[in-house]
């Protein structure tokens, strides 16, 4: 392979990258929000926010894509693919997201919360400075697990015709018929990109140990 | 893929007529949707479980070779496995054609998947179990059939329900290397008709419908099995 | 004069079909410690959680100072739930100390003890921080001021939990179970700390199961069986001899609780 060829699909790669961070970060803000909705004792709030769930985790991301892809402009919205394909990815992490906040908030001990109520801690207040924290750490493998699977994912964007990684490997290969080559620079290119991230959760984790061995 | 200025087609409405006149079509793609699913899957759990079994009770060597297997196939994304089975495969003597492309792609991706979950299930019964099984003079063999199985098959219930559907949604993406499967079937009729929202509306009711079917039966499965819950604290 | 800074009257509590407490009537006097001991399911820890309102009694009032605690019955007996402002009012004069430490995880010990002046008193940072460092030293624990939580043993983590209720100023502390979670040689640290309070005259309502402890440090002792008070009193009225012969059950199974010197 050469060198300028491994080049393209590095750069492809950063794409790549970029398209996931957006999705996961846009994801967990929605998902957060889903959360706090699937909680609420208002049902017209509750149930959406659990059919929403339901839908994105039960149904194929390369659906989803194709589906938000064609919806997008019918709805008057004619953005670039790139958008859609982000949009897509955002929504169906944020479902997953959705239901790890859910165990991550169900996992602060009850009574780190009666000791705050007992020192005054109005509810709001509990949420900020104690479950949220607790929360976050606890939910903290599984969104390293989400960042991976949603970067895994974003190979399917190139179905909608975004230059990312997977294919910029296709593309280069209909004109250098060299699919083991490319495809296998591309694996390692994910796999690389995969294992940085699964660290960097390792080292997360550990910056929030709070003491622990 | 082709954009349209409106991906709604000449019928506004979704055209029930429309679906029943390609239904022996649509419920062929089904069918062989469900084959692959349930062929992949058996292989699936059947390799990942000689692999976990290969790594638990095998050579040191042996662990790390399949560990490196698991991690490769874990960390890379299942389309670019397929790329590089049914186009690259050719290129290596492998020329398959693109159903069992499909099929042994996704067998080979699901097997490392269950071969993690496989290798959680023998953690996970108690030590204790398996040391009174040596005591009584069980064989290794003996130990893992009639010890570490059946409690097993309870405590990874859970997680190998949810990796049969994450099979059953990834099936989808052999549309991608030209499977007749029911993605690439309904994305033609809805192609033919310009009928894009409403082809992929379809196409994502019906998963919807087959993941929360399976996700019922899977729980009933679990209900059921409960019976026989082992302590295990 | 002494006047009575907890009077509950009638109080009743139901966990599903199952009453746990019986129409209990108490008078808590300001400055006194009163050990609240009893059997294992005698109600003593539900009783002492509805004080703190952390849960909530099914009939009966409880008066702190005075106030109502959560709840409000008028004459004909009808209930009703106070708004939550009220209740944290009433509460902040009321400190606790729970059997499973409760300490915030995240925080250090000097972040625990003045989170509560931080967020809730709005103290500045800097004097919360130095008000909890007082605390910290009272317990003699100032050493440990950075140090999260799971770097400290069980008996610190008690003090410091301590720390963080008496940094508040309450004027009544709740210990529910304080010792029950540690391992023996922990127990006398904490045990030293409530004596000092007592000493020092803080109203304390400790539900324990160190007996000698309680006869000790408790002016008053209720004995609490099956949901009822089956007797409160002094150490001698509820220990000394002749004795109920509930009572004279109760201690045989808590001999090696320091119960041996009383008998």
């Amino acid at each position: 392979m050469t060198f300028t060829l491994f080049g393209l699909l590095v750069q492809a790669a950063l794409y790549t990258i970029v398209i996931s961070g957006v999705s996961i970060v846009a994801g967990f803000f929605i998902g957060l929000c889903v959360s706090a909705a699937m909680l609420s004792a208002n049902l017209a709030i509750a149930v959406p926010a659990r059919l929403f769930v339901s839908f994105f985790r039960g149904v194929p991301l390369l659906v989803q894509l194709l589906l938000i892809y064609n919806l997008l402009p019918v709805l008057g919205l004619n953005v670039p693919s790139v958008v859609a394909a982000v949009v897509g990815l955002s929504l169906c992490t944020a479902a997953y997201q959705a239901e790890n906040l859910r165990g991550g908030f169900a996992g602060v001990p009850r009574g780190l919360l009666e000791a705050a109520d007992m020192a005054g801690l109005t509810p709001l207040q509990q949420l900020i400075r104690i479950r949220a924290p607790i929360a976050f750490r606890l939910t903290l493998p599984a969104l390293t697990n989400e960042a991976i699977l949603i970067l895994k994912a974003s190979s399917l964007v190139s179905v909608v015709g975004v230059v990312e990684l997977t294919r910029m490997a296709q593309d280069l290969n209909t004109s250098l018929y060299k699919p083991l080559q490319l495809y296998a620079a591309a694996g390692v290119l994910y796999f690389l990109i995969n294992r940085a991230v699964a660290a960097a959760g390792k080292c997360a984790e550990r910056r929030m140990a709070w003491g622990r061995a | 893929m082709r954009r349209t200025q409106n991906g709604l087609g000449p019928r506004m409405r979704f055209d029930f007529a429309l679906v029943a006149s390609r239904l022996p079509e649509i419920l062929q793609a089904l069918g062989l949707t469900l084959m692959i699913w349930i062929v992949s899957l058996a292989a699936a759990a059947l390799l990942g479980f000689l692999v976990a079994v290969g790594r638990r009770f095998g050579p040191r060597g042996l662990d790390h070779l399949l560990g490196a297997y698991v991690e490769l196939f874990r960390g890379t994304p299942f389309l670019i496995q397929l790329f590089l089975l049914y186009f690259g495969g050719p290129y290596l003597g492998l020329s398959l054609d693109a159903i069992p492309a499909g099929v042994v792609g996704l067998s080979i991706y699901g097997a490392a998947y269950f071969s993690e979950i496989f290798r959680t299930g023998f953690e996970a019964v108690p030590r204790g179990h398996v040391e009174a099984g040596e005591c009584v003079g069980l064989s290794r063999a003996q130990i893992v059939r009639r010890i570490l199985l059946p409690e097993m098959t309870m405590l990874i219930l859970p997680a190998t329900v949810n990796m049969a559907i994450i099979l059953l949604k990834e099936t989808a993406v052999m549309s991608v290397i030209t499977v007749p499967e029911l993605t690439s079937t309904i994305s033609a009729i809805g192609s033919e008709y310009y009928a894009f929202v409403e082809s992929y509306s379809l196409l994502a009711l019906c998963y919807w419908g087959l993941v929360e079917l399976c996700g019922w039966l899977g729980r009933l499965a679990e209900a059921r099995l409960s019976r026989y819950r082992f302590a295990t604290s | 004069m002494t006047e009575h800074a907890i009077v509950v009257r009638r109080l009743s509590k139901r966990f599903g079909h199952t009453e746990v407490l019986h129409d209990i009537d108490l008078d808590i006097k300001q400055g006194e410690a009163t050990c609240v001991i009893g059997p294992s399911g005698s109600g003593k820890s539900t009783l002492l959680r509805c004080l703190a309102f952390l849960e909530e009694a099914n009939a009966g009032t409880i008066d702190v100072y005075g106030k109502p605690l959560g709840f409000s019955e008028d004459a004909a007996g009808r209930r009703a739930r106070l708004d939550p402002a009220s209740i944290r009012a009433v509460r902040s004069q009321i400190g606790m100390v729970f059997q499973q430490f409760n300490l915030w995880p995240h925080m250090t010990a000097l972040g625990n003890v003045s989170e509560a002046l931080k967020t809730v008193r709005g103290v500045p940072r800097a004097e919360a921080e130095e008000r909890a460092m007082i605390q910290l030293r009272k317990i003699g624990l100032e050493d440990r001021a950075g140090h999260y939580p799971a770097q400290l043993s069980g008996g610190q983590q008690q003090r410091v939990a301590i720390a963080r209720a008496l940094a508040l100023e309450p004027k009544i502390m709740l210990f529910d179970e304080a010792t029950a979670s540690l391992d023996p040689e922990l127990t006398g640290e904490v045990l030293n700390v409530m004596r000092a309070l007592a000493a020092d005259g803080m109203t304390m309502v400790i539900v324990t199961h160190e007996i000698g402890f309680a006869a000790s440090i408790g002016r008053r002792i209720v004995f609490l069986d099956k949901g009822r008070v089956l007797l409160a009193g002094t150490a001698q009225e509820v220990f000394g001899k002749p004795r109920n012969p509930r009572i004279d059950q109760f201690l045989d199974t808590y001999l090696d609780r320091g119960a041996a010197m009383l008998i």
